[in-house]
């Protein structure tokens, strides 16, 4: 019951516990591809809005995943992440839109045409 | 590769990806080793992958986590029905774009070749 109350204050503890660990796998990553991930995580910060917990974590994880299996294939960061990493950092971001704080105003945006336009149901 | 390459590409990659994986299930750097094959060699990775975690999040594709020697597991995808009837659909809408396309070269060509 405690514990209720309190994420209602805090947010949920679990994705506090899940952000942790993954900063803890992210600390182990060889330097340069930890660096990378740093500065890219740096950047969905300021430009993501991502404003929902659980889609933030996933996508989070996402990422290390590709970083962890670049590093383990010995994949240089510049192949990774390509000439644009801000092309490529954009295009990952569209997987995580619902989570956008953005897309509330989004679907009232879609609601109000819906309304004005009345061809849609 | 050009500006306007990576422009055209970017609405045709899904496609790309799907149409590599009819053939058999792949990973991701796998993928992108097939792209660098074909000549596309631009393509970095972080993009393949962001658009297969896309095409799985839309159902197109199953996920299998294979556990590999060195390294954490891969994730191997596999094209399903949907994604089969998907990319069926790529190739229609495919086939009617070039041909338009190629309905207005013609066209370009014809008018041009009127003036002298």
């Amino acid at each position: 019951m405690a514990a209720e109350w309190i994420e209602k204050v805090t947010g949920s503890l679990e994705q506090k516990k899940q952000y942790r660990q993954h900063r803890a796998r992210v600390q182990g990553f060889p330097a340069g591809y930890r660096t990378a991930v740093e500065a890219i995580e740096r950047y969905l910060t300021y430009f993501g809005g991502i404003s929902k917990g659980d889609t933030l974590v996933r996508m989070l994880d996402d990422l290390a995943d590709l970083f962890e299996q670049g590093a383990a294939d010995g994949t240089p960061v510049r192949a990774i992440v390509g000439d644009d990493p801000v092309e490529f950092i954009e295009t990952f971001l569209q997987n995580y839109s619902e989570g956008q704080w953005i897309n509330k105003e989004r679907q009232r945006l879609i609601k109000a045409i819906d309304r004005v336009a009345g061809d849609r149901a | 590769m050009g500006k306007q390459m990576t422009e055209m590409l970017k609405g045709t990659l899904e496609g790309i990806v799907l149409a590599i994986l009819s053939g058999r299930p792949a990973y991701g750097y796998e993928i992108t080793a097939r792209l660098r094959e074909m000549g596309l060699s631009d393509i970095a990775e972080g993009t393949v992958y962001a658009l297969l975690i896309r095409i799985e999040q839309r159902g197109f594709v199953d996920v299998e986590k294979i556990p590999s020697e060195k390294g954490p597991p891969r994730k191997v995808y596999s094209l399903n029905t949907q994604g089969q009837e998907y990319l069926e659909e790529f190739w229609r809408t495919w086939s009617f774009l070039t041909g338009r396309l190629e309905e207005l070269r013609e066209g370009g060509r014809y008018h041009g070749s009127r003036v002298d």
